[in-house]
């Protein structure tokens, strides 16, 4: 077998490996007098910067209308389809409305391609990441859970705007 | 004394000694757990009880409560046997170990060792090479091919490893002329610890404690990387809760059985000197014996997680081509020191 | 021949053709919005225009004909940029509503603006607004600013329907769309304008906002409403069919299908009615029991009967399989030769356009393959039902009762009365056996229309056998990869199988064993069996079927 070429040969100090071990385990002990990082989940929360994609949302007009026209763009890009929307006629100017709309938690992958794609700005990835349920049914989360007022989707909005 | 005193003075010794020994391994995985989140800057276990300690019950209990799981090709007695036999072994070397000088209690001299054998050290060497019998039997009966490799991997590195252990061994017996714990001990009164005098023998003893009891750096027949869990991979509920137990019972004896051939036992140098009472000096010495022993299972845990494992190549061949070698030449360096000093 | 180079193509042509015709039947696609091969030429949408040698200016491929010798080029640098310009002008006022707009998806302006517009708008005033939301006529929906002014509807209903309904009215960018005075878009072909439509200003009121066009699979398969067998289209999203479109046969109805047939031909497939698992009458009620356990039923039933006391109602709905099986089950198995089907025809009801007077889809197709037998027929039949000479009937997929309301206290004595139907109807509620029919959309099989020609029929819905992948059926992208888990998975299949299938099933419970598994080996039967179809198979009949040769005169329906 051909020899190995190595960038640099180790000295025999390196090959006694003692040496070397006793560095590595000094490295560690200083560790263990560094502060933790740990963020105590329960008591202490991770407040997720604009940039965050969490739980995507509708968005809720202060009038109280939604944005969301139901024209399923984000259904159709959805590359875990895991929307669905289902449209009725409104006599809103605006003519369309989701009369459904379901998005199935077990299958969103938090791409946000949804958001990228939506003409309206309807749907937004919230700062929202504690989603736990405990059936398939729960996990589906239809208009009552999705609709999110404008004012709490500021932060993500901004962002969008500027860099959309 | 009578047999019947023997016996309940035996009977009470093994009762304190597990108790110590169950109650050591439930914490020393609380502390394996809380020193790997030091050293990575994370907090650990620290929801259940007070900083966490009553972590280790709540692990037991949940153990407890799981499914037994033998897969359907497991030879079924020896899976059973395999997790029984760790633990006897595990539990059973601990009987020669001396914790401290013999006391004089209600007028019976009683010597802090569970049996005063006098070829101790050759029943423990005995005892842990019958260790390798659960680690092979476990992996070639689950019928897994990750358990089968876990426990070829173990049988090759324990046999491998126990030569240069003996070797060492043999250098501190030269000095003790005695296979008998307590002499080793008494041998290494003062300063005359094996471990100043033949460092050589303390390296390659210490390396093959690590490799006998399968931590890391030599953790390879449960190499999770490639073997899933190894020997363990289809062992649930309290079968594996006693494979655990088993791997953390020998890195207690590991450690009692280093402070004993190396580490000067309970002594603590000239403290006879002192002049203290002698209910003080004994106390003094069985903590100073923990002391060591704690020293040493800290180091134990703080190697784990400081090294990357061998590769099986590189295991082999320090092994025997470094340890082998090391502890030989530890061993005439012994010889010729005995023979100066005689 | 004349000859036309086109994009450095040289092809032929015949004379009098246009431009845009020799391109499109040589492949080449010029794009058009107000061109319809056939409609009259209106040339007001410009977006044709192309380059033509040795003429100073670009010309409009729809309105000049070709000439020999003419040199077209449709990719100059000059013929792109007039193109643009005018994709630009079209896209001045037209709203960006596409994510509310129906048509999206299928909308010819909004590909066009994919592939020929430069997409950026340099318009900033404020669009015209027009009339949104005019109900043209009860099937028809208006968005006037939609509209791009292309015309294509009122020259339909002027040319293709026959009659003026629809008009531009005021100019320039004010231009719009209105029915005239006093009228409504209401003839009875009136919802081709919402598929002629190149944009979404005239959408279909049934199936607005129904759902997205790229949600639902399309099978290609025949209108079930007259004997004209048009060729449709049938969309299918989560096994619930939403909608039917036209689809282009020359041989039978172009480009169109009538209102009727589109709007009231599908509508039961998808009802809650449908029967679901064979049905047997215990205690006076209808209760769902197992196949095997009808089969038994049925067979032990019959067999109680004297041969001349039951009689067998075929239909004019079920395809040639169905009707071929049926009737061979009748003679040869259970050995009657009482047995025809109703010929359902409402005179004054047909047009000279598709509509036709002959409401069954498969009359010509039913008497082909022997569905009369030689004993009594339908109406001596309907006789005996009522003197009592028949004690037993076994009708499928016809309802007696809605055909003819006074037979109902005939068909109540009935001692024994087994239906293959599709949904619970008046006729069910007397029955004593019904079997679930599967309704055209579900089934294999072929029709034959009024004018003989043999065509296919395909299932869009899967029953609760099928399955859509291995069964070759259309799919939709939500078909493609849903699982069971997933809401749009869990689709209602109604647990149906085609009149043939349950024949057999009989058939074999009466112990003569009939060992078809699928419709295509009832035909390969039928085409060795009956002179009309020899050398036919499923695929020489083809997407827009084959015209069948009469060796003898068929009695006329």
């Amino acid at each position: 077998m051909a020899k190995k070429k190595r960038m640099k040969d180790l000295t025999l100090l390196e090959r006694i490996y003692l040496p070397e071990i006793a560095k590595g385990m000094a490295l560690t002990f200083q560790n263990m007098f560094r502060p933790s990082f740990t963020m105590e989940y329960p008591e202490v929360k991770f407040e997720p910067p604009a940039s965050y994609r969490g739980r995507p949302v509708l968005a809720l007009e202060e009038n109280g209308e939604e944005r969301c026209v139901a024209c399923g763009l984000c259904s159709r890009v959805c590359p875990a389809l895991a929307i669905e929307v289902q449209a009725a006629e409104t006599e809103r100017e605006k003519e369309r409305y989701p009369e459904k709309f379901e998005i199935n938690m077990l299958r969103c992958i938090f791409c946000g391609f949804c958001e990228e794609v939506c003409p309206e700005e309807a749907i937004i990835m919230s700062k929202d990441y504690e989603l736990a349920f405990s059936n398939r049914e729960d996990a589906v989360y239809g208009k009552d859970k999705l609709l999110t007022p404008v004012s709490v989707l500021k932060d993500r909005i901004e962002f969008l705007r500027q860099y959309k | 004394m009578g047999i019947l005193e023997i016996v309940i003075i035996t009977m009470v010794k093994i009762l304190i000694i597990v108790t110590i020994m169950l109650l050591t391994v439930s914490y020393l995985v609380y502390f394996e757990r809380k020193i790997s989140a030091w050293t990575q800057n994370r907090v650990g276990p620290n929801r259940v009880g007070y900083a966490g300690l009553l972590q280790p019950f709540a692990d037991v209990f949940k153990l407890l409560l799981k499914e037994d799981i033998v897969p359907d090709v497991a030879n079924k007695p020896i899976h059973t046997l395999a997790p029984i036999l760790a633990l006897i072994i595990a539990f059973g070397t601990y009987a020669v170990i001396p914790i401290g000088p013999s006391i004089n209690l209600f007028g019976h001299e009683i010597a802090m060792v569970v049996a005063d054998v006098n070829i101790g050290i050759l029943y423990v060497l005995a005892l842990t090479s019958i260790g390798v019998y659960a680690i092979t039997f476990s992996g070639w009966s689950s019928g897994s091919k990750y358990s089968l490799l876990g426990g070829v991997r173990s049988s090759a590195q324990m046999i491998s490893y126990e030569i240069s252990m003996g070797f060492s061994i043999a250098g501190v017996l030269l000095f003790a002329e005695s296979l008998r714990p307590l002499d080793i001990v008494a041998s290494q009164s003062g300063f005359m610890w094996n471990a100043l005098i033949q460092p050589i023998g303390f390296v390659t003893f210490v390396v093959s404690a690590f490799a006998e009891t399968n931590r890391l750096p030599f953790d390879l027949p449960e190499a999770e990387p490639e073997l899933v869990g190894g020997y363990h991979t289809e062992y649930s509920s309290m079968k594996f809760a006693a494979f655990f137990l088993a791997e953390y019972a020998n890195m207690i004896i590991a450690s009692a059985l280093i402070v004993t051939l190396y580490l000067g036992g309970w002594q603590i140098p000239y403290i006879e000197t002192l002049g203290l009472a002698s209910w003080l000096t004994i106390s003094l010495q069985v903590a100073g014996f923990f002391v060591k022993m704690g020293a040493l299972l800290f180091f134990f845990i703080w190697v784990r997680w400081s090294l990357p494992r061998f590769r099986y190549d590189q295991l082999m061949n320090i092994g025997w081509k470094v340890m082998f070698p090391l502890s030989l030449i530890n061993l005439i360096w012994a010889a010729i020191l005995v023979m100066l000093l005689n | 021949m004349p000859k036309i180079t086109i994009d450095n193509k040289e092809l032929e042509f015949k004379p009098g053709q246009t431009i845009i015709q020799v391109a499109k039947d040589n492949g080449i696609e010029i794009p058009h919005f107000c061109w319809h091969p056939s409609l009259s030429v209106s040339g007001n949408c410009r977006v044709c225009l192309v380059e033509v040698e040795k003429m100073p200016k670009l010309v409009i491929a729809c309105a000049t004909i070709a000439a020999d010798g003419m040199v077209v080029h449709t990719q100059s640098e000059k013929t792109i940029s007039a193109r643009n310009a005018v994709m630009e002008f079209i896209l001045i006022n037209h709203p960006l509503d596409c994510p509310i707009c129906d048509e999206a998806g299928e909308c010819k302006l909004q590909d066009y603006a994919y592939q020929h517009s430069v997409g950026e708008s340099r318009f900033t005033e404020t669009k015209q607004h027009k009339d949104k939301r005019v109900e043209l006529g009860p099937h028809v929906m208006f968005d006037g600013e939609r509209c791009i002014s292309c015309s294509r509807c009122i020259r339909f209903c002027d040319e293709v329907a026959g009659e003026n309904q629809l008009t531009f009215v005021k100019r320039g960018d004010k231009v719009t769309i209105v029915t005239f005075p006093g009228k409504q878009l209401d003839n009875p072909y009136s919802l081709n304008v919402t598929d002629i439509c190149p944009v979404g200003a005239l959408t279909n009121r049934d199936f607005r906002f129904k759902s997205r066009v790229w949600d639902m699979s399309s099978t290609k398969t025949i209108c079930s409403g007259c004997s004209r067998g048009c060729n449709t289209d049938m969309w299918v999203r989560s096994n619930e069919v939403l909608r039917l479109t036209p689809r282009y046969n020359d041989n039978v109805n172009s480009y169109w299908m009538c209102d009727n047939g589109r709007l009231n031909t599908f509508k039961f497939v998808n009802e809650d009615s449908r029967v679901n698992g064979p049905h047997l009458r215990r205690d006076g009620k209808l209760t769902k029991v197992g196949w095997d356990e009808v089969f038994a039923s049925a067979v032990s039933e019959l067999k109680s009967f004297n041969k001349d006391e039951v009689a067998f109602i075929g239909s004019a709905y079920s395809t040639l399989e169905d009707n071929f099986l049926f009737a061979k089950f009748a003679k040869s198995v259970f050995g009657s030769k009482n047995f025809d089907f109703p010929r359902v025809t409402v005179p004054g009801s047909g047009d000279n356009i598709l509509i036709t007077e002959d409401k069954r889809p498969n009359s010509l197709g039913a008497e082909l393959v022997g569905m009369s037998g030689n004993g009594m027929n339908f109406n001596q039949i309907i006789k005996g039902l009522i003197d009592g000479k028949i004690k037993a009937l076994y009708v499928v997929d016809e309802n007696l009762i809605e055909l003819n309301p006074e037979l109902e206290a005939n068909i109540a004595k009935l001692d024994l009365l087994i239906v293959h139907a599709s949904n619970f109807n008046t006729l069910t509620n007397y029955a004593n056996i019904v079997f679930p029919s599967a309704t055209y959309a579900e089934k294999n099989g072929t029709w034959i229309n009024i004018e003989g020609r043999i065509q296919r029929l395909k299932p869009a819905v899967a029953t609760f056998e099928a399955d859509r992948s291995l069964d070759g059926m259309a799919m939709s992208r939500l078909d493609k990869f849903g699982t069971e888990y997933d809401r749009w998975g869990k689709v209602r299949k109604v647990d149906a199988r085609s009149t043939w299938k349950i024949i057999v099933g009989l058939a074999n419970a009466f112990g003569t064993k009939y060992k078809y598994t699928m419709a295509e080996e009832v035909f390969s039967d039928i085409s060795k069996s009956i002179d009309e179809f020899k050398d036919l198979n499923y695929d020489s009949i083809g997407e827009f079927g084959t015209q069948l040769k009469f060796k003898k005169q068929i009695v006329k329906v």
